[in-house]
C-alpha cells in the first residue's frame, strides 16, 4: 500500500514537473514568437497582425492550423505564389516548428482587423450573394461552407473577414495560374469571372 | 481552401538580388592637394569632380532569401521593408548559422555558414554635347565618347556579422583612378525592444565613412538620385559639404532610434579619416599634419530627424538633417604645406527632405526631394586670400520623380539646382582651357536629368541617361570665359549594370 502510494506520488510529481516544464517552454516559445512577430513579421503584417499595406494579408485571428500550415509551406517552398517567393520563402526558411507554432498561436489570438469601410455597395451585395449562396451554374459552392458564415475561418480554412481585397485578388490569380496550388480552390477561382471575384473581394473586405 | 495539400512545385533556383547605389561623390584621393590649391577646399570644389560609384549587394538577398522587390522598388530605392532591414543592422538571415553558446545560454557566435559576398560590374559610354578642348593645347579637341569597361567593379561583404551586428562593405575598382579603394562602408549595431504598447523601438549605432550613407531614405545625398552618373563628364564647381564631399575621407559614429517604424532620430560625429595619406616624418598612416588638406577640426556633428507615415500602398516621409564641418585648410598645394592651426573655415549645412512612394503590383511611383542650405564662414580662406568674401552661402535643391511598370520598364526625371553667393576667388580661378571654371565667380548650376531604364532581371539594369544644363558655373553661355556654353556639357550616358 505504501509502495503504491509512493509510486503514485512519484508519478504525480513527475507529471507535475513535466507539466511545469511544458508551461515554461510554452512561455519561452510565446515570448520568442511575440518578438519575431513584432520585430520582423510586423514590418509587413503589422505588429498585431493587422496590415496597413493591402498587398500583405491580415494575420490577426487567422486559425492557428492555417497559419502553421502556410508557414510550413513557405519553409518547404511548396507554396509558390509570387509574393511567397519574393518574401515568405526567405522569411520562413529559418523558422523551426516551435517558432511556427508560437507565431500561429500569437496571431490566432490577436484581435481581428476591423471591417473595411466604404466600397461599392452594389459589388458588395453581389459578393455577399456569392459568398453565401455560391454560383450553381458554375458549380461554385458557397464560400461560407468552408470559411464560416461570418468569414471567421476554421482549422485549415483561412479567415476571410476583413481581408484586404488586393491580397485576396492576388491569391485568386495565383490559384488560377496554379502558382499557389491547392486542389480545392483552383477550380472555383478559375470558374468565377473577374467581376465576380472583385465583388467577392469587396464583400470580404467589408465583412 | 486547405493549404495542407499545397503541392510541391519544381522550381529553378532563384538568385534574387538586393542592390544599393551611392551617389557619384567620392573624392579623388590622388588629387585632393592639387584641388585644394585652388579653392578653400574640397568642400566647395570637390562635389562634382568626384568619381561616380555604385553599390550592388545581392549578398543581402542571398542572406535573407528575399527577392530584390522585398527591399527595393527598383534598386537602389528602398521600400519600407528595406528601410527596416537597414535599421535592424542588416542582420535578418535565413542561412544556416555557425553557432556558439555558453552553458548559461549566452549566444557567443551566430555566423552565416556562407559569407555574404557579391559583385557588381558597370560598363558605360559617355558622350558630351561638345568635345572638350585638348589639354595639350587649342585648337585641338579631346576624343568625344568615353567607353568605360568597366566604369566600376565592386566586391561586397554585406550582411550579418553577429546577432545584432551587420555590415555593408564595399571595395571598388574605379577606372578613373585605376586602383582598388575602400568605398562606402557602414557597420551597424542594432537591437529592438517591444514597448508595453507592443510597438517596436529599434535603436542602434552606425560606424560609417560617408555622411547620410546610413540614412534610411533615398531623399538624402548618399543614396539619392542620380543613383549612377558618368565619371567622364564635366562636373560643376560647387556643392555643399554634406552632399557627398567627404565620402570615404571621414569616419563617423552615430546613434539612432526608430520608434514604431515611423519616427526617426539620429545624432553623430565625423572626423577626418583620409585614405592614402602618410605622415611625411614617420611615413606612417598618421597623424595628419600640414601636408593634409581640409582636415576636420575636432569632430563634425551630424543630426537627422524624420517621420514616415504609411497608409495602404503609400508612404510619405518628411525630415531634416544637417552637419557642421569646421575645417583646417592645411596644405594649399602639394608643395605648400600649412600647419593645422589657427583660423578655420566653417560649413554649416541644414537640409530638409521629403519622400513619397506608391507601391502597386503593376505601377510604382516615387518622388524624392531635398533642399540643402549651407552657410560658409571662411575665416581661414579669406585671411589667406583664397576667398573674396569672409562669408558665402550655397543652396542645393533636387526634385526627382520615378515611375516603373511591373518593375521592368521605367525612368526618372529630376531637376537640380545649386546656387550661391558670387566669389570671384573661390570659384573664379581658371586657367586655360577653362571648362571646369567660372568666368564670373558664380557657383550657380541648374539643369535636369531624364533617365530611361529597362530591368530585364531584377539584378540587371540598362540605363540611358541625359543630363542637360541650363546654367553651368554661373553662366549659360561662355561660362568659363573661353567660349564654352552650359549646354556643351550636356551628357548622354549609357550604362549596363550587373549585380550578382
Amino acid at each position: 500500500m505504501n509502495i503504491r502510494r509512493l509510486i503514485t506520488a512519484a508519478i504525480t510529481l513527475a507529471m507535475t514537473a513535466a507539466l511545469a516544464q511544458s508551461a515554461e517552454l510554452t512561455q519561452e516559445v510565446r515570448s520568442t514568437a511575440e518578438r519575431i512577430a513584432v520585430s520582423t513579421c510586423g514590418t509587413c503584417h503589422g505588429a498585431q497582425g493587422t496590415s496597413i499595406v493591402p498587398k500583405f494579408p491580415n494575420l490577426a485571428a487567422q486559425p492557428a492550423n492555417y497559419l502553421a500550415a502556410q508557414l510550413k509551406a513557405f519553409r518547404s517552398r511548396s507554396r509558390g505564389d509570387p509574393d511567397a517567393l519574393a518574401f515568405m520563402w526567405g522569411m520562413a526558411a529559418a523558422l523551426d516548428d516551435a517558432q511556427i507554432d508560437g507565431l500561429a498561436q500569437y496571431y490566432s489570438s490577436a484581435k481581428p482587423a476591423r471591417s473595411g469601410t466604404g466600397g461599392d455597395r452594389t459589388m458588395q451585395a453581389r459578393g455577399k450573394e456569392i459568398y453565401e449562396l455560391g454560383v450553381d451554374t458554375l458549380h461554385v459552392p458557397p464560400c461560407r461552407s468552408c470559411h464560416g458564415s461570418k468569414g471567421e475561418g476554421m482549422l485549415d480554412f483561412p479567415r476571410l473577414a476583413g481581408q484586404h481585397s488586393q491580397y485576396f485578388l492576388n491569391q485568386m490569380r495565383s490559384f488560377q495560374s496554379n502558382l499557389r496550388s491547392t486542389d480545392i480552390m483552383r477550380p472555383y477561382a478559375s470558374a468565377l469571372n473577374r467581376s465576380d471575384l472583385e465583388a467577392l473581394a469587396e464583400y470580404i473586405q467589408s465583412m | 481552401m486547405s493549404e495542407n495539400i499545397e503541392s510541391t512545385m519544381a522550381r529553378s533556383e532563384i538568385y534574387p538580388c538586393e542592390i544599393y547605389v551611392r551617389r557619384a561623390r567620392r573624392i579623388d584621393r590622388h588629387s585632393v592637394a592639387e584641388r585644394t590649391a585652388i579653392l578653400l577646399g574640397a568642400v566647395a570644389a570637390g562635389v562634382f569632380l568626384m568619381t561616380p560609384s555604385a553599390l550592388a549587394v545581392p549578398s543581402f538577398a542571398r542572406q535573407t532569401g528575399l527577392s530584390c522587390e522585398a527591399c527595393h522598388t527598383v534598386f537602389p530605392e528602398l521600400t519600407h521593408f528595406g528601410r527596416m532591414f537597414k535599421a535592424n543592422g542588416y542582420t535578418l538571415t535565413s542561412l544556416p548559422q555557425v553557432q556558439g553558446m555558453t552553458e548559461e545560454k549566452e549566444q557567443r557566435l551566430s555566423l552565416n555558414q556562407l559569407p555574404p559576398l557579391s559583385m557588381m560590374v558597370q560598363v558605360s559610354d559617355t558622350q558630351l554635347a561638345k568635345a572638350l578642348p585638348d589639354s595639350s593645347g587649342l585648337p585641338g579637341r579631346a576624343q568625344n565618347g568615353t567607353v568605360a569597361f568597366p566604369q566600376q567593379v565592386s566586391i561586397f561583404y554585406a550582411g550579418k556579422i553577429a546577432p545584432q551586428l551587420g555590415v555593408f562593405g564595399q571595395l571598388t575598382y574605379d577606372n578613373g583612378s585605376g586602383t582598388v579603394q575602400i568605398d562606402n562602408t557602414d557597420f551597424r549595431f542594432a537591437d529592438l525592444v517591444v514597448l508595453p504598447d507592443e510597438k517596436p523601438l529599434i535603436y542602434g549605432l552606425s560606424l560609417n565613412n560617408n555622411p547620410t550613407l546610413q540614412d534610411l531614405w533615398n531623399s538624402t545625398p548618399a543614396f539619392g538620385f542620380p543613383y549612377q552618373a558618368s565619371n567622364a563628364s564635366v562636373s560643376p564647381l560647387a556643392g555643399t559639404a554634406i552632399d557627398g564631399t567627404f565620402a570615404q575621407s571621414v569616419a563617423g559614429l552615430s546613434a539612432y532610434a526608430l520608434w514604431n517604424e515611423s519616427a526617426y532620430a539620429e545624432l553623430g560625429v565625423y572626423r577626418s579619416a583620409m585614405q592614402g595619406y602618410s605622415n611625411p616624418i614617420t611615413g606612417a598612416a598618421g597623424p595628419l599634419d600640414g601636408t593634409a588638406s581640409n582636415v576636420v577640426s575636432g569632430v563634425a556633428p551630424y543630426w537627422r530627424v524624420a517621420y514616415e507615415h504609411q497608409w495602404a500602398q503609400h508612404s510619405l516621409e518628411i525630415g531634416a538633417y544637417g552637419a557642421t564641418f569646421r575645417l583646417l585648410p592645411g596644405a594649399t598645394s602639394a608643395t605648400a604645406p600649412t600647419t593645422l592651426q589657427g583660423a578655420i573655415n566653417r560649413f554649416q549645412d541644414v537640409a530638409e527632405d521629403v519622400q513619397y512612394q506608391f507601391l502597386g503590383d503593376m505601377h510604382i511611383f516615387s518622388m524624392a526631394a531635398t533642399h540643402i542650405h549651407e552657410s560658409q564662414t571662411l575665416d581661414a580662406s579669406f585671411a589667406s586670400g583664397n576667398s573674396a568674401n569672409p562669408k558665402d552661402d550655397l543652396t542645393t535643391s533636387r526634385v526627382t520623380g520615378t515611375y516603373f511598370y511591373r518593375r521592368k520598364w521605367g525612368g526618372s526625371a529630376s531637376y537640380f539646382s545649386t546656387t550661391g553667393s558670387t566669389d570671384a576667388v573661390l570659384y573664379g580661378i581658371g586657367s586655360k582651357p577653362g571648362v571646369t571654371t567660372s568666368a564670373n565667380g558664380s557657383p550657380n548650376t541648374t539643369g535636369w536629368i531624364v533617365e530611361a531604364n529597362y530591368v530585364p532581371w531584377l539584378n540587371v539594369k540598362l540605363s540611358l541617361q541625359y543630363t542637360s544644363y541650363t546654367k553651368f558655373n554661373g553662366g549659360s553661355t561662355n561660362y568659363d570665359g573661353y567660349g564654352r556654353n552650359a549646354h556643351d556639357n550636356n551628357t548622354i550616358y549609357i550604362l549596363t549594370w550587373f549585380a550578382y
